[in-house]
Protein backbone atom coordinates (compact mmCIF):
# COMPACT_ATOMS: atom_id res chain seq x y z
CA UNK A 1 0.00 0.00 0.00
CA UNK A 2 2.60 2.74 1.09
CA UNK A 3 4.85 1.69 -2.16
CA UNK A 4 1.81 2.57 -4.17
CA UNK A 5 0.74 5.65 -2.59
CA UNK A 6 4.50 7.04 -2.74
CA UNK A 7 4.43 5.77 -6.78
CA UNK A 8 1.06 7.66 -7.39
CA UNK A 9 2.72 10.70 -4.79
CA UNK A 10 5.39 11.03 -7.57
CA UNK A 11 3.48 10.37 -10.68
CA UNK A 12 1.44 13.19 -9.05
CA UNK A 13 4.66 15.45 -9.22
CA UNK A 14 5.61 13.94 -12.37
CA UNK A 15 2.50 14.66 -13.82
CA UNK A 16 2.15 18.66 -12.19
CA UNK A 17 5.61 19.07 -13.98
CA UNK A 18 5.20 18.27 -17.53
CA UNK A 19 2.34 20.07 -17.26
CA UNK A 20 3.85 23.29 -16.31
CA UNK A 21 6.70 22.17 -18.61
CA UNK A 22 3.78 22.55 -21.53
CA UNK A 23 4.63 19.24 -22.79
CA UNK A 24 1.14 18.25 -22.74
CA UNK A 25 0.68 21.05 -25.71
CA UNK A 26 1.44 19.12 -28.77
CA UNK A 27 2.57 22.07 -30.79
CA UNK A 28 5.28 22.63 -28.05
CA UNK A 29 6.60 19.13 -28.70
CA UNK A 30 6.48 19.67 -32.77
CA UNK A 31 8.57 22.87 -32.41
CA UNK A 32 10.96 20.53 -30.46
CA UNK A 33 10.92 17.84 -32.81
CA UNK A 34 11.45 20.31 -35.86
CA UNK A 35 14.44 21.57 -33.73
CA UNK A 36 12.78 25.17 -33.04
CA UNK A 37 13.15 24.74 -29.90
CA UNK A 38 15.61 22.88 -27.31
CA UNK A 39 13.46 22.59 -24.28
CA UNK A 40 13.05 19.50 -24.21
CA UNK A 41 16.55 18.52 -25.08
CA UNK A 42 17.77 20.72 -22.52
CA UNK A 43 15.45 19.81 -19.81
CA UNK A 44 15.98 16.19 -20.36
CA UNK A 45 19.68 16.61 -20.40
CA UNK A 46 19.29 18.13 -16.65
CA UNK A 47 17.09 15.44 -15.47
CA UNK A 48 19.46 12.84 -16.94
CA UNK A 49 22.32 14.72 -14.91
CA UNK A 50 20.65 15.45 -11.77
CA UNK A 51 19.10 11.40 -11.27
CA UNK A 52 22.91 10.04 -12.69
CA UNK A 53 24.66 12.17 -10.18
CA UNK A 54 22.10 11.60 -7.26
CA UNK A 55 22.10 7.94 -8.29
CA UNK A 56 25.84 7.28 -7.64
CA UNK A 57 25.72 9.44 -4.64
CA UNK A 58 23.11 6.53 -3.48
CA UNK A 59 25.14 3.71 -4.27
CA UNK A 60 28.54 4.85 -3.42
CA UNK A 61 26.82 4.83 0.23
CA UNK A 62 24.98 1.54 -0.34
CA UNK A 63 21.99 3.57 0.63
CA UNK A 64 18.80 1.33 1.27
CA UNK A 65 15.56 2.06 -0.41
CA UNK A 66 12.99 4.14 2.16
CA UNK A 67 9.85 1.93 1.83
CA UNK A 68 11.57 -1.06 0.77
CA UNK A 69 14.78 -1.88 2.86
CA UNK A 70 16.39 -2.98 -0.52
CA UNK A 71 19.75 -1.94 -1.70
CA UNK A 72 19.18 1.15 -4.11
CA UNK A 73 20.46 -0.70 -6.94
CA UNK A 74 20.23 0.19 -10.76
CA UNK A 75 20.22 -2.15 -13.60
CA UNK A 76 21.68 -1.81 -16.91
CA UNK A 77 21.75 -3.36 -20.33
CA UNK A 78 23.11 -4.19 -23.71
CA UNK A 79 21.88 -2.94 -26.47
CA UNK A 80 19.72 -5.02 -28.19
CA UNK A 81 17.89 -4.90 -32.08
CA UNK A 82 15.06 -4.53 -30.42
CA UNK A 83 16.03 -1.45 -28.68
CA UNK A 84 16.66 0.40 -32.06
CA UNK A 85 13.74 -1.65 -33.98
CA UNK A 86 11.31 -0.65 -31.04
CA UNK A 87 12.39 2.93 -30.67
CA UNK A 88 12.02 4.13 -34.57
CA UNK A 89 8.41 2.34 -34.32
CA UNK A 90 7.81 4.13 -31.60
CA UNK A 91 9.13 7.56 -32.73
CA UNK A 92 6.93 7.58 -36.03
CA UNK A 93 3.68 7.10 -33.88
CA UNK A 94 5.56 10.23 -31.15
CA UNK A 95 6.04 12.45 -34.19
CA UNK A 96 2.73 12.12 -35.65
CA UNK A 97 1.00 12.57 -32.06
CA UNK A 98 3.19 15.32 -30.97
CA UNK A 99 2.79 13.23 -27.68
CA UNK A 100 4.21 10.10 -25.58
CA UNK A 101 2.36 8.00 -22.67
CA UNK A 102 3.18 10.54 -20.09
CA UNK A 103 1.49 13.70 -21.59
CA UNK A 104 -0.80 11.73 -22.82
CA UNK A 105 -2.41 10.16 -19.98
CA UNK A 106 -1.74 14.39 -18.72
CA UNK A 107 -3.54 15.65 -21.82
CA UNK A 108 -6.67 13.53 -20.08
CA UNK A 109 -6.43 15.63 -17.33
CA UNK A 110 -6.41 19.02 -18.87
CA UNK A 111 -9.45 18.38 -21.12
CA UNK A 112 -8.20 17.23 -24.61
CA UNK A 113 -10.60 14.46 -25.74
CA UNK A 114 -8.62 13.56 -28.38
CA UNK A 115 -6.24 12.13 -26.31
CA UNK A 116 -8.75 8.86 -25.86
CA UNK A 117 -8.02 8.06 -29.68
CA UNK A 118 -4.31 8.68 -28.53
CA UNK A 119 -4.81 6.24 -24.87
CA UNK A 120 -7.19 4.00 -27.25
CA UNK A 121 -4.35 3.05 -29.81
CA UNK A 122 -1.58 2.70 -27.11
CA UNK A 123 -3.58 0.31 -25.11
CA UNK A 124 -4.25 -1.70 -28.35
CA UNK A 125 -0.44 -1.30 -29.41
CA UNK A 126 0.21 -3.12 -26.35
CA UNK A 127 -2.19 -5.78 -26.72
CA UNK A 128 -0.44 -6.20 -29.65
CA UNK A 129 2.77 -6.91 -28.53
CA UNK A 130 1.52 -9.28 -25.60
CA UNK A 131 -0.07 -11.47 -28.56
CA UNK A 132 2.79 -11.30 -30.29
CA UNK A 133 5.03 -12.20 -27.83
CA UNK A 134 2.28 -14.84 -26.49
CA UNK A 135 2.40 -16.36 -30.22
CA UNK A 136 6.11 -16.95 -30.44
CA UNK A 137 6.24 -18.39 -26.84
CA UNK A 138 3.25 -21.01 -28.68
CA UNK A 139 5.94 -21.34 -32.01
CA UNK A 140 9.06 -21.88 -30.00
CA UNK A 141 6.95 -24.37 -27.42
CA UNK A 142 5.62 -26.23 -30.33
CA UNK A 143 8.88 -26.55 -32.12
CA UNK A 144 10.58 -27.81 -29.09
CA UNK A 145 8.12 -30.36 -28.30
CA UNK A 146 7.92 -31.46 -32.40
CA UNK A 147 11.46 -31.90 -31.67
CA UNK A 148 11.32 -33.91 -28.79
CA UNK B 1 -1.09 31.70 -8.98
CA UNK B 2 -2.43 31.25 -12.37
CA UNK B 3 -0.06 34.02 -13.97
CA UNK B 4 2.95 32.06 -12.18
CA UNK B 5 1.62 28.55 -13.83
CA UNK B 6 0.79 30.01 -17.25
CA UNK B 7 4.37 30.55 -17.95
CA UNK B 8 6.72 27.58 -18.39
CA UNK B 9 9.74 27.90 -16.05
CA UNK B 10 13.35 27.42 -16.99
CA UNK B 11 14.08 24.00 -18.61
CA UNK B 12 17.05 23.97 -16.10
CA UNK B 13 14.14 24.06 -13.08
CA UNK B 14 11.73 21.27 -14.51
CA UNK B 15 14.69 19.21 -15.35
CA UNK B 16 16.08 19.30 -12.45
CA UNK B 17 12.16 18.49 -10.45
CA UNK B 18 12.01 16.27 -13.05
CA UNK B 19 15.50 14.63 -12.25
CA UNK B 20 14.65 14.58 -8.41
CA UNK B 21 10.86 12.65 -9.41
CA UNK B 22 13.41 9.92 -10.96
CA UNK B 23 15.51 10.44 -7.77
CA UNK B 24 12.70 10.27 -5.94
CA UNK B 25 11.34 6.82 -7.14
CA UNK B 26 14.51 4.79 -6.97
CA UNK B 27 15.33 6.31 -3.24
CA UNK B 28 12.27 5.51 -1.80
CA UNK B 29 11.16 1.86 -3.74
CA UNK B 30 13.76 1.21 -5.72
CA UNK B 31 11.99 1.64 -9.08
CA UNK B 32 13.65 3.29 -12.71
CA UNK B 33 10.48 5.70 -13.85
CA UNK B 34 8.11 4.65 -16.54
CA UNK B 35 4.57 5.49 -17.32
CA UNK B 36 4.54 3.17 -20.28
CA UNK B 37 4.51 0.48 -17.94
CA UNK B 38 1.87 1.86 -16.44
CA UNK B 39 -0.58 1.45 -19.02
CA UNK B 40 0.59 -1.74 -19.47
CA UNK B 41 0.13 -2.63 -16.14
CA UNK B 42 -3.82 -1.76 -16.50
CA UNK B 43 -4.25 -3.90 -19.52
CA UNK B 44 -2.78 -6.67 -18.04
CA UNK B 45 -4.83 -6.61 -15.33
CA UNK B 46 -8.02 -6.14 -17.49
CA UNK B 47 -7.25 -8.95 -19.44
CA UNK B 48 -6.00 -11.26 -16.19
CA UNK B 49 -2.31 -11.26 -17.16
CA UNK B 50 -1.95 -10.38 -13.74
CA UNK B 51 -3.66 -10.37 -10.89
CA UNK B 52 -3.46 -6.77 -9.32
CA UNK B 53 -2.01 -3.60 -10.23
CA UNK B 54 1.21 -2.87 -9.53
CA UNK B 55 3.54 0.44 -8.52
CA UNK B 56 3.37 1.25 -12.27
CA UNK B 57 -0.35 1.91 -12.70
CA UNK B 58 -0.50 3.69 -9.66
CA UNK B 59 2.65 6.38 -10.97
CA UNK B 60 0.10 6.49 -14.09
CA UNK B 61 -3.08 7.73 -12.19
CA UNK B 62 -0.47 10.03 -10.42
CA UNK B 63 0.29 11.66 -13.55
CA UNK B 64 -3.12 11.91 -14.29
CA UNK B 65 -3.69 13.41 -10.72
CA UNK B 66 -0.94 15.59 -10.63
CA UNK B 67 -1.93 17.05 -14.63
CA UNK B 68 -5.82 17.54 -12.96
CA UNK B 69 -4.09 19.63 -10.03
CA UNK B 70 -2.29 21.60 -12.43
CA UNK B 71 -5.27 22.30 -14.78
CA UNK B 72 -7.31 23.43 -11.56
CA UNK B 73 -4.91 25.77 -10.09
CA UNK B 74 -3.57 27.11 -13.16
CA UNK B 75 -7.07 27.73 -14.49
CA UNK B 76 -6.87 26.75 -18.13
CA UNK B 77 -5.64 24.17 -20.11
CA UNK B 78 -2.19 24.13 -21.53
CA UNK B 79 -3.59 22.80 -24.63
CA UNK B 80 -5.44 25.62 -26.79
CA UNK B 81 -7.19 24.64 -29.55
CA UNK B 82 -7.72 21.53 -31.11
CA UNK B 83 -4.72 19.05 -31.59
CA UNK B 84 -1.37 21.06 -33.03
CA UNK B 85 -0.74 20.16 -36.92
CA UNK B 86 -3.79 17.35 -36.93
CA UNK B 87 -6.57 19.84 -36.90
CA UNK B 88 -5.23 22.56 -38.78
CA UNK B 89 -4.75 20.64 -41.87
CA UNK B 90 -7.22 18.23 -41.78
CA UNK B 91 -10.33 20.34 -41.13
CA UNK B 92 -13.01 18.61 -42.50
CA UNK B 93 -14.05 14.46 -40.93
CA UNK B 94 -12.00 15.65 -38.27
CA UNK B 95 -12.98 12.46 -35.72
CA UNK B 96 -12.44 10.15 -38.14
CA UNK B 97 -9.53 11.25 -40.15
CA UNK B 98 -7.77 13.23 -36.92
CA UNK B 99 -9.11 10.54 -34.23
CA UNK B 100 -8.13 7.77 -36.90
CA UNK B 101 -4.35 9.01 -37.05
CA UNK B 102 -4.11 9.51 -33.14
CA UNK B 103 -5.69 5.68 -33.05
CA UNK B 104 -2.62 4.19 -35.26
CA UNK B 105 -0.16 6.78 -33.84
CA UNK B 106 -1.24 5.35 -30.53
CA UNK B 107 -0.69 1.75 -31.82
CA UNK B 108 2.79 2.55 -32.58
CA UNK B 109 4.26 4.60 -29.42
CA UNK B 110 2.49 1.13 -27.35
CA UNK B 111 4.02 -1.79 -29.89
CA UNK B 112 7.11 0.14 -30.18
CA UNK B 113 7.84 1.04 -26.31
CA UNK B 114 6.72 -2.23 -25.50
CA UNK B 115 9.39 -3.74 -27.81
CA UNK B 116 11.88 -1.34 -27.23
CA UNK B 117 11.83 -1.93 -23.66
CA UNK B 118 10.54 1.83 -22.55
CA UNK B 119 9.47 5.09 -23.87
CA UNK B 120 10.48 8.76 -23.18
CA UNK B 121 10.78 7.84 -19.44
CA UNK B 122 11.51 4.76 -19.22
CA UNK B 123 14.03 4.78 -21.76
CA UNK B 124 14.93 8.39 -22.36
CA UNK B 125 14.82 9.63 -18.57
CA UNK B 126 15.17 6.80 -16.07
CA UNK B 127 17.28 4.37 -18.74
CA UNK B 128 20.23 7.00 -19.25
CA UNK B 129 19.78 8.33 -15.79
CA UNK B 130 20.82 4.57 -15.05
CA UNK B 131 23.67 4.79 -17.47
CA UNK B 132 21.79 2.22 -19.25
CA UNK B 133 23.63 1.05 -22.82
CA UNK B 134 20.68 -0.20 -23.96
CA UNK B 135 18.70 3.08 -23.37
CA UNK B 136 21.17 5.45 -24.63
CA UNK B 137 20.55 3.21 -27.62
CA UNK B 138 16.79 3.50 -27.74
CA UNK B 139 16.93 6.91 -26.66
CA UNK B 140 19.38 8.39 -29.82
CA UNK B 141 17.16 6.13 -32.06
CA UNK B 142 13.71 7.77 -31.19
CA UNK B 143 14.84 10.97 -31.18
CA UNK B 144 16.49 10.63 -34.73
CA UNK B 145 14.07 8.85 -35.96
CA UNK B 146 11.04 11.16 -34.58
CA UNK B 147 13.26 14.54 -35.68
CA UNK B 148 13.86 12.91 -38.95
CA UNK B 149 10.01 11.60 -39.04
CA UNK B 150 8.57 15.01 -37.96
CA UNK B 151 10.68 17.25 -41.09
CA UNK B 152 9.10 14.56 -43.17
CA UNK B 153 5.53 15.40 -42.15
CA UNK B 154 5.97 18.65 -42.47
CA UNK B 155 7.56 18.58 -45.94
CA UNK B 156 5.15 15.70 -47.09
CA UNK B 157 1.80 17.00 -45.58
CA UNK B 158 2.09 19.93 -43.16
Amino acid sequence: MRLRGAAFAFGGLFGFLISWGQFTDPDRIRQMLLLEDPYLYLMMFTSIAVSFLGARVLMRRRARALLTGQLVRQEVSRPEPRHIAGAAIFAVGWSIADSCPAPIAAQLSQGVLWSLFTIAGVFLGILGWFRWQERRVSAATAGTTARA
Amino acid sequence: MEDFLSHRPGWYVIGALIGVVVLGLLATINERIGVLGGYSNVLERATERAPRLGWKAWFLFGVVGGSLVFRLLAGHSTVHHGYGWLTRTFTHDQTVVVGGFLLVAGALIGFGAKTAGGCTSGNGLGGCGAGSPASFTATGTFMAVAIGSSFLIKGLIA
